[in-house]
């Protein structure tokens, strides 16, 4: 810079000072002006559409692709460690199949979700198909927040005086009706994956007063085994053991949510039964 | 009007050799490389984690939504990632990645990032000490004898600020595209930005969105940051006339960027902050769709707010300076 001259030097700030304050007042003429009079216009995007997974057997899958959707069970709540049973069955996974790749392809389950709010996700929104599509593997809950009308994440301790076995069984058929809702999509997004559902099971097996509860639980299972059933592809993995005699070990302190080795156990299942 | 340009050579080329601007390009030239590394390393994570940005999209909303139904989480907070939820949706739903890895959405990450705090420093290194400095250094007296009016002599500082304010927005914007672009690559000009949300308490009314290229995108910030850049140097100009020494105006305008920051995160409850210059510098977010610090405000109302300060300080500088006893 040292060569330069004063003249030329100025010369060279004024000029590149002049246009880039020209520029910057432009963009910043246009800014206002877009802002204060915006014209709505449609932005036709193109939607992506991934290619099914093959359907076969996932021993001979070169890609194992999960993914996980429902309600806080698929979250993982109450596993200290985070991981849920959808991490554990990716590990199992990863063991029973060494060859291939087993990876999340996403876990997009949103705690204290109802069946009905299931169903209009996967009507409308575009990423969870779109997710749901480019995987071989479906692992998903739900019904836990229907039949027991509790938020998850909040302590279950607190509602369980103002559960009603009447009302539980009176929520039966319309979440069931929600339940076949959700199947039939997934069904109709993606036919070629391996759909595994995870029962219910009555987290109240333990309070006198609540353990004929688990006659609805099993009612529930029941009639979900049959809407899953129709689909050769999908499956149903039982809870409802798991959650009897050994419900101090499994379950968290929430008394709710499975505990991490709880999950294990769920993990345990889902893996036994893919093939 | 023909005594007055000289007079500006001579302030532009006086900044020039004080190496201020030297110093903020060589400040650009370290902090870039060290965002542009932090920003691949996020980016090789999200790599290894998600098959495309979709997947990585989908599970960023997913987020989102489970904090929101989380009971512990403050109001104020929920509203805005209700509306962050909205507009991600937005692009998922019309297939537009948002955060594309390339070097132009890179730079308008880094501009919108660094409006409230960055770039107020950097214009501080220019204008504390445009007067205060020459009073330091004792040249004032040189500047006051020569036979030109005091208002043009103030005027010509405040045009060689103004360039180098305008000079160093764009050689940050180009700067940030250089590096960047090294390693993010040099495309993304133009991929669409969707803008035009307008925010209705927690939700975005999406009816005047649209669809502008990234490039018209970049130059729409680059200008909102010039504005808002600019009231920082006016104010600095102002504080520069009225404090004798640099450093006590460098740490009074500090003070006034960084409460304003901080007042900004917290002041949802206290309404009348809005009326303070610095709560309203983040101008860029009005573009975005981001909701600003305080309900209610809007891009009118920033720009408002803005040039009232930086009227009153104009007028206030150049009121005293004309008339001010200059003594050591």
């Amino acid at each position: 810079m040292r060569t330069l001259s004063s003249g030329s030097l100025w010369k060279l700030i004024g000029l590149s000072a002049v246009i880039s304050t020209l520029l910057l007042l432009a963009g910043f003429g246009y800014a206002v002006k877009d802002m204060l009079h915006p014209k709505g216009e449609a932005f036709e995007g193109t939607a992506a559409v991934p290619a099914l997974p093959a359907s076969g057997k996932l021993s001979e899958a070169k890609e194992i692709s999960i993914t996980a959707i429902g309600d806080s069970l698929t979250k993982g709540t109450g596993d200290a460690t985070g991981e849920g049973y959808v991490k554990q069955t990716i590990a199992l996974l990863a063991k029973k199949y060494p060859d291939a790749d087993v990876r999340l392809n996403n876990n997009l389950a949103v705690n204290g979700l109802k069946a009905e709010r299931l169903v209009r996700l996967l009507e409308t929104d575009k990423g969870y198909r779109y997710a749901l599509m480019q995987s071989n593997v479906i692992l998903f809950t739900i019904g836990g927040n229907d039949l027991f009308q509790i938020a998850a994440g909040s302590s279950a301790n607190k509602k369980a005086d103002e559960l009603d076995l009447n009302k539980l069984k009176a929520e039966l058929p319309q979440g069931l009706n929600q339940l076949a809702k959700v199947t039939k999509l997934l069904h109709d997004i993606n036919p070629n994956a391996h759909v595994v559902y995870v029962g219910l099971y009555n987290p109240f097996y333990d309070i006198p007063d609540f353990r004929a509860g688990s006659l609805q639980i099993q009612a529930w299972n029941e009639q979900a085994y049959a809407l899953l059933h129709q689909y050769g592809n999908m499956s149903m993995v039982p809870t409802f053991d798991l959650f009897e005699q050994t419900i101090g070990r499994y379950l968290s302190s929430d008394h709710f949510h499975p505990n991490h080795i709880g999950y294990a156990q769920i993990a345990s299942r889902i893996a036994q039964s893919l093939e | 009007m023909d005594r007055l340009l000289p007079l500006i050579q001579n302030e532009a080329l006086k900044i020039w050799k004080k190496k201020r601007f030297l110093v903020i390009l060589i400040v650009l030239l370290i902090l870039i490389p060290i965002f542009t590394y932090a920003q691949m390393k996020i980016a090789e994570t999200n790599k290894s984690h998600f098959k495309d940005w979709r997947n990585q999209l989908v599970q960023q909303i997913n987020e989102y939504q489970n904090m929101l139904s989380s009971d512990r989480i403050p109001d104020e907070w929920k509203r805005s990632r209700r509306i962050a939820v909205q507009q991600l949706q937005y692009y998922l739903d019309h297939d537009v990645n948002p955060n594309s890895p390339d070097g132009v959405t890179f730079t308008r990450s880094f501009m919108s990032n660094a409006v409230t705090l960055f770039f107020p420093l950097l214009v501080l290194a220019i204008a504390s000490d445009l007067v205060s400095g020459e009073r330091t250094a004792g040249t004032i007296k040189m500047l006051l004898t020569r036979p030109v009016r005091r208002w043009k002599i103030l005027f010509s500082k405040l045009v060689a600020l103004t360039m180098y304010v305008s000079l160093t927005v764009v050689a940050s914007a180009v700067l940030c595209y250089l590096i960047s672009g090294a390693v993010f690559g040099y495309d993304g000009w133009a991929m669409p930005v969707f803008t035009g949300f307008v925010i209705q308490g927690s939700s975005i009314e999406s009816s005047f969105v649209h669809a502008v290229p990234q490039w018209l995108y970049l130059l729409m910030e680059a200008g909102l940051i010039w504005v808002s850049s600019m009231s920082v140097a006016l104010l600095a100009l102002m504080v520069s006339v009225l404090v004798r020494s640099t450093a006590a105006s460098i740490v009074t305008m500090m003070a006034a960027v960084i409460s304003g920051t901080i007042l900004s995160s917290m002041s949802s409850s206290w309404q009348s902050a809005k009326f303070i210059f610095s709560v309203n510098l983040q101008l860029t977010d009005y573009l975005a769709g981001s909701p600003p610090p305080i309900t209610g405000m809007t891009l009118g109302f920033s720009l408002l707010v803005l040039a009232f300060w930086a009227a009153a300080s104009l007028t206030v500088s150049f009121s005293v300076f004309t008339k001010q006893d200059i003594m050591n």
